[in-house]
């Protein structure tokens, strides 16, 4: 690692040897390297890491690309509202809302699959009436079975046998 | 989606030939779209075949690029200079497919470890390199140094060869490369710092004009 002060701006001698100085810069730093074996070395190297780089050119771009990207715009207008839509989640890098959202339908749907007639419940004071009648009726019947035993109860005393109760259903 | 560009210090989108362009585009003026794509394509697809090594890929990944720029173009508001914009999602894209591959080929190691010589530098694809030597041992050691220099840059962290990419062949601004980078300048400079560094040590031995 090379160490010399003119180091304290890192990409010093890389802006020197991509050409991004300006004149008075280039000298300055020209100047410095010829007092500073350091600097002289390091910027041989980036200067042949930067002829390195320009070895490595990228192929052509093919003849059909513009053509295809037309294609892909024309075809993207015209095609049918779910497919822009997912296009739309896609476009605006939503991928992790889809599954959220599917998640959030298949609850939906079984909420309803489990409750039919959720939205036909009939109001509390419909019910809170069903339970009190059911109540009245199961209390009479308590007092009938009383009235039977009583009856039982008192034959058995004066000789005469007691009647079977039988609870009515 | 990548929107907005924060306006960064040094740019000046109003000035900028792009953007004027772009706002024409914004109000439905298609060739502009064509003008621009036609000025731009080289430049963003030789920064994705750098990216992802794979030409047919970097095509693709382009034409997603001008694909988003156009569909973003009623919501395109000139903050920043167009080329730090699109390459902002040229780059985006490019790590993302980069981070894709490599869960892929993590995923095919452990489906077919058998096929571990795969593996590694060998395993790119052969390239199509144009042919500018006369000879056959001239243009063997053309692509021996080509190879030696697309691994060294391939070998850096994605972040890192993003930055080489665009400080070298795209002659952008630090500036620039900050705002696709979504990090601060003397961040890039430092990233570049370390990326320049590592090609110091694996490049360096190549004489200056030897190739």
């Amino acid at each position: 690692m090379i160490t010399c002060p003119s180091r304290r701006e890192t990409t010093l001698l890389l802006d020197y040897a991509s050409g991004r100085l300006s004149a008075a810069e280039s000298a300055s730093v020209a100047q410095h390297a010829k007092e500073c074996d350091d600097c002289a070395a390091a910027l041989l190297e980036y200067s042949s890491v930067s002829d390195a780089l320009d070895l490595w050119e990228a192929p052509p771009v093919s003849a059909h690309f513009n053509r295809r990207l037309w294609d892909r715009i024309e075809s993207a207008a015209s095609a049918p509202f779910y497919l822009r839509i997912a296009d739309w989640f896609r476009f605006h890098s939503l991928k992790p809302a889809i599954p959220v959202a599917a998640a959030a339908l298949v609850i939906a749907a079984g909420f309803l699959l489990d409750h039919p007639s959720g939205m036909n419940t009939p109001p509390a004071t419909a019910r809170v009436s069903a339970t009190e009648a059911d109540q009245a009726e199961r209390t009479l019947d308590d007092l009938q079975l009383l009235r039977q035993f009583d009856a039982a109860v008192g034959g058995d005393v004066r000789g005469k046998p007691a009647p079977r109760p039988a609870r009515p259903m | 989606m990548i929107k907005g560009v924060s306006t960064v210090v040094g740019e000046s989108p109003s000035l900028d030939p792009d953007v004027r362009l772009m706002l024409q585009v914004r109000e439905g003026d298609e060739t502009s779209f064509g003008i621009l794509v036609q000025k731009h394509r080289n430049a963003v697809v030789h920064f994705l075949y750098r990216m992802v090594l794979e030409q047919a890929v970097a095509e693709e990944l382009a034409q997603e690029v001008f694909f988003r720029v156009y569909r973003s173009r009623e919501s395109y508001e000139a903050t920043a200079k167009f080329t730090t914009w699109m390459f902002r999602i040229a780059t985006h894209l490019a790590l993302n497919w980069l981070r894709d591959e490599k869960r892929e080929r993590a995923q095919e190691r452990l489906d077919e470890p058998a096929r571990g010589s795969k593996d590694g530098g060998d395993e790119l694809p052969a390239r199509q390199v144009a042919d500018r030597r006369p000879t056959t041992e001239q243009r063997m050691l053309y692509d021996a140094r080509l190879q030696e220099v697309r691994d060294a840059v391939t070998a850096l962290p994605d972040k890192q060869r993003a930055a080489v990419l665009m400080h070298k062949y795209g002659d952008m601004e630090y500036s620039q490369i900050a705002t696709v980078l979504e990090c601060s300048e003397s961040a890039v400079k430092s990233l570049l710092f370390r990326a320049y560094e590592t090609l110091r040590r694996k490049l360096a031995h190549m004489a200056r004009g030897a190739a």
